[in-house]
């Protein structure tokens, strides 16, 4: 069994990487840089290879399986599925937000204009939930 | 984002979340958060901030995005995601408010 700890630490990695990058959603600098994950699946694909072409025995197979078919995976959401398409804002720093009254939580119109003069505010457009 | 709040800072939360669904996320939050609905998507359009098919069922969405106006409703700083996994920093988005002119 000791032969294969390559391979072990290979799978190790990738399911610490996963349960790492989903514990920790909730940390920004974690959730912003999806490549972290990417590179642990590479590394853990470049251990389980490596033990693969020294004995090619099904332990290392198994690692080396799951690890690139993770690279693959996480590749595809990464770079395709999350992708948005560049956007064309009307909004330059330096110019005025365009005016806008939307209902707020309890049905009450709110306009951005009711602020003007008063306070600052962060606009945050968010997908939503449904 | 919570403690913008207390900087006297009003945010706005714009989704096409239905009211109820905006309502119980502020009381999940308890945050001095607004959340607005905008539920044909009519001013995240106006914006440029549409994210078309964007959806888990390919319905329109908005894209994630974060903007601070200045008191007088200019434009001060602005972060626009290109994946649906980035989400605005607080931290950045609390500089850019503490940095406005006063």
């Amino acid at each position: 069994m000791i032969r294969y700890w390559p391979a072990l630490m290979s799978v190790l990695l990738s399911v610490a990487a996963i349960a790492g990058y989903m514990a920790l959603l909730r940390v920004p600098a974690i959730r912003n840089h999806p490549a972290l994950y990417l590179a642990a699946f590479a590394v853990a694909a470049i251990i389980a290879g490596a033990a693969t072409w020294r004995a090619a025995r099904w332990p290392n197979f198994v690692a080396l399986g799951l690890s690139v078919a993770l690279l693959i995976l996480g590749g595809y959401f990464n770079f395709v599925l999350a992708k948005i398409p560049p956007a064309s804002t009307v909004l330059r720093a330096g110019e005025p937000a365009p005016d806008f009254t939307l209902p707020d939580a309890s049905g009450a119109p709110v306009s951005l204009a009711s602020f003007r003069e008063r306070t600052p505010v962060v606009l945050v457009f968010y997908r939503g939930y449904w | 984002m919570t403690e913008l709040g207390d900087q006297g800072v009003q945010i706005l939360a714009i989704s096409p979340d239905p009211n109820e669904k905006s309502q119980e996320l502020a009381q999940k939050l308890r945050a001095r958060y607004r959340f607005l609905t905008d539920q044909d998507l009519a001013v995240t359009r106006r914006y440029g901030l549409l994210h078309a098919r964007g959806g888990h069922k390919g319905q329109d969405v908005a894209r994630p995005a974060t903007v601070v106006l200045d008191r007088h409703g200019t434009v001060r700083w602005l972060q626009l995601a290109d994946s649906i996994q980035i989400r605005p920093d607080p931290t950045d988005v609390a500089r850019a408010v503490r940095e406005l002119p006063q």
